[in-house]
């Protein structure tokens, strides 16, 4: 049946010019909340400019009216099927402190992927041990600064206590954002690398646990390892499980874009992997105060013990919050949740 | 609520959502041009917005520099992942260059997106900018036929463009009150079941442009769309088209095809 444009319009315009300005109404109400009577109206006026379009589309080559018809009724969809987050709930303080308890949970909800990042990095760690245990020469291609390859030159400046005099508090501050944003930054690049169905992520923690390994073994055979210790892990203690974190979130976003069709819940599985990014994020904000603070000052300012005893309390805090606080879940519960842990 | 995935067919330049009444419709994808664009209006944006926070941090910490540098890095930082997420999550899927250039990004769905895509999209970004000056979102974006880079791949989201448009004006073409191609209701009716909505369509787009169409331009094209009519679709007696004009051919051709003036006394 060939369209009368003219008549058609003529007839049409009214409800058309009705959805316009019903969806203007709509979209400029910032919680696009609808009543009763509107839903109703829009859902009237959304069928009937639906049928429209129709009949333009088959019954006429108007293209200009065709996408305005179109315009109108993408619109008009987004309204009827898009159910918009609370804007109370949002601005909510108890909404945005949730993140402390989310993270543990979506941790221990994931820890299969977490097993994996440790198990990559643990075998680079292997691999750059040995390689210098049993090819000290090794150190020079493993090892990109002159201070990991040179234990002794390093030890012996810091404990002299030159540099002393830089170590301000201004410094320091300046030291940890850059620190902070660099450690986020890898961090966040191997959650990222997930896309590369996970190779990625998994190079970036072999070749960290690589460098781990060698300077481990390095420092110790020179009989340096009190010393290590105490310079890596008042943040190291933060600091390497965040990219193992990392690392986690990486695998999970390998195996939620592989098994993309059969997840119904797309929408969850986004925000589990937000929130091991954002929980990770917080735990390099505070790897990169202690770095800066903390860590850089060594004996006779801070004795080894010490700082030796404050990476441990450190560690056994970070392990209790990450395993017991937030919700323990049943195995009823979780099997309702979009996770693959199971 | 939908399938995406069996709902959605896609061309290099549109989105084609059916939704679950069936319906079926098509919203334009941006182009990577206007989204560079976009995005280099955002980013002197966000440069902009950390300069002025650091002049203001640099007042506020003037007797503690250092402890200004560690405010103005980490809120640089922040707000460089912050500023696209929080805009395109609560402002209608747009920056303020988006805005400008009239982009927006939706899910794929054809709805709004999300705030929790918002975020995932604008983290990508430290995978889609590399090596350097986004190679790897522009190769992605490039090779996909929704223009996704691996952000928009990921959070499932893509960019339209977004320009609003005017329901097109009422046509102005002559009207007339008497046709002669009524005295041949036979050849009318035929002319009605032979025509195309295509062919329909076209002779009555000829006739509403008339003004906007150079005069010889405008001859031309009239005399080929007749002589179409008479010769292929429905061939009127000679000694009335010899008198017609082509114009005044297609007019009445129109009035027959649109209904105004049916040949009724056929039906009657």
């Amino acid at each position: 049946m060939i369209l009368n444009l003219e008549r058609f319009q003529a007839q049409a315009r009214p409800r058309w010019n009705n959805l316009e300005s019903l969806l203007g109404v709509l979209e400029s109400r910032p919680d696009r909340r609808l009543n009763p009577a509107e839903a109703q109206q829009l859902l009237e006026l959304y069928a009937q400019t639906a049928a429209d379009l129709n009949r333009v589309t088959h019954g006429a080559l108007a293209p200009e009216l065709r996408q305005y018809l179109e315009r109108l009724v993408a619109r008009a969809y987004a309204e009827l099927y898009y159910a918009p987050p609370k804007r109370s709930e949002i601005w909510q303080p108890r909404r945005w402190f949730r993140i402390f308890t989310a993270f543990p949970e979506s941790f221990r909800r994931q820890s299969r992927y977490f097993a994996i990042a440790v198990l990559v990095t643990a075998l680079g760690c292997a691999l750059g041990g040995l390689a210098v245990r049993y090819d000290p020469a090794s150190v020079d291609v493993l090892l990109p600064a002159d201070y990991l390859r040179n234990p002794g030159e390093r030890v012996h400046e810091e404990e002299q206590g030159q540099g002393e005099h830089m170590k301000t508090a201004e410094n320091e501050a300046v030291f940890s954002a850059e620190l902070i944003r660099h450690n986020i930054q890898v961090a966040l690049l191997a959650a990222a690398l997930g896309v590369t169905f996970g190779i990625g992520t998994a190079l970036l923690l072999f070749e960290n646990g690589v460098l781990l390994g060698a300077v481990a073994v390095n420092y110790t055979r020179k009989g340096f390892g009190l010393f290590l210790s105490a310079w890596l892990l008042p943040h190291g203690v933060f600091e390497i499980p965040s990219i193992l974190i990392a690392g986690q979130a990486g695998f999970y976003l390998a195996r939620l874009l592989l098994h993309r069709r059969e997840n119904r819940n797309v929408r969850e599985s986004m925000r589990e992997w937000l929130v091991l990014v954002a929980g990770l994020a917080m735990m390099l904000v505070w790897a990169g105060i202690m770095e800066a603070f903390f860590s850089q000052h060594h004996a006779p300012v801070f004795p080894y013990w010490f700082k030796v005893a404050v990476a441990t309390a450190e560690l056994v805090l970070l392990a209790i919050y990450l395993s017991l606080i937030g919700k323990r879940e049943t195995s009823a519960e979780a099997s309702g949740l979009p996770s693959e842990s199971r | 609520m939908i399938d995406t995935q069996l709902s959605r067919a896609s061309t290099a330049v549109e989105l084609t959502i059916v939704t679950p009444e069936g319906v079926l419709f098509r919203l334009p994808l941006a182009g990577p041009a206007s989204r560079l664009y976009a995005m280099l209006l955002d980013i002197v944006i966000v440069l902009g917005a950390v300069n002025g926070i650091g002049l203001l941090v640099y007042w506020i910490f003037a007797k503690l520099p250092g402890f200004g540098v560690m405010v103005i890095t980490l809120a640089e930082f922040a707000i460089g992942f912050a500023y696209g997420a929080l805009l395109e999550g609560f402002w209608n899927g747009q920056t303020i260059g988006k805005r400008l250039f009239h982009l927006r990004v939706i899910d794929q769905a054809g709805l709004p997106l999300r705030i929790e895509q918002a975020w995932v999209r604008n983290l990508m970004r430290v995978f889609d900018a590399l090596p350097l000056a986004y190679l790897v979102g522009g190769a992605s974006a490039l090779s996909s036929p929704l223009m996704q880079r691996f952000g928009d791949r990921v959070a499932g989201t893509l960019v339209v463009r977004q320009t609003a448009l005017a329901a097109p004006g009422e046509g102005n073409w002559t009207r007339q009150k008497y046709n002669s191609f009524m005295d041949y209701p036979s050849i009318a009716v035929n002319l009605r079941r032979a025509a195309t909505p295509e062919l329909a369509s076209l002779i009555q787009e000829a006739l509403r442009r008339r003004n906007e169409l150079a005069a010889y331009t405008r001859r031309e094209l009239y005399r080929e769309l007749a002589r179409y009519l008479q010769s292929e679709v429905s061939p009127f007696p000679d000694e009335l088209v010899e008198r017609l004009s082509d114009e005044q051919y297609l007019i009445n051709a129109s009035g027959i095809l649109f209904g105004d003036q049916r040949p009724s006394r056929v039906q009657g």
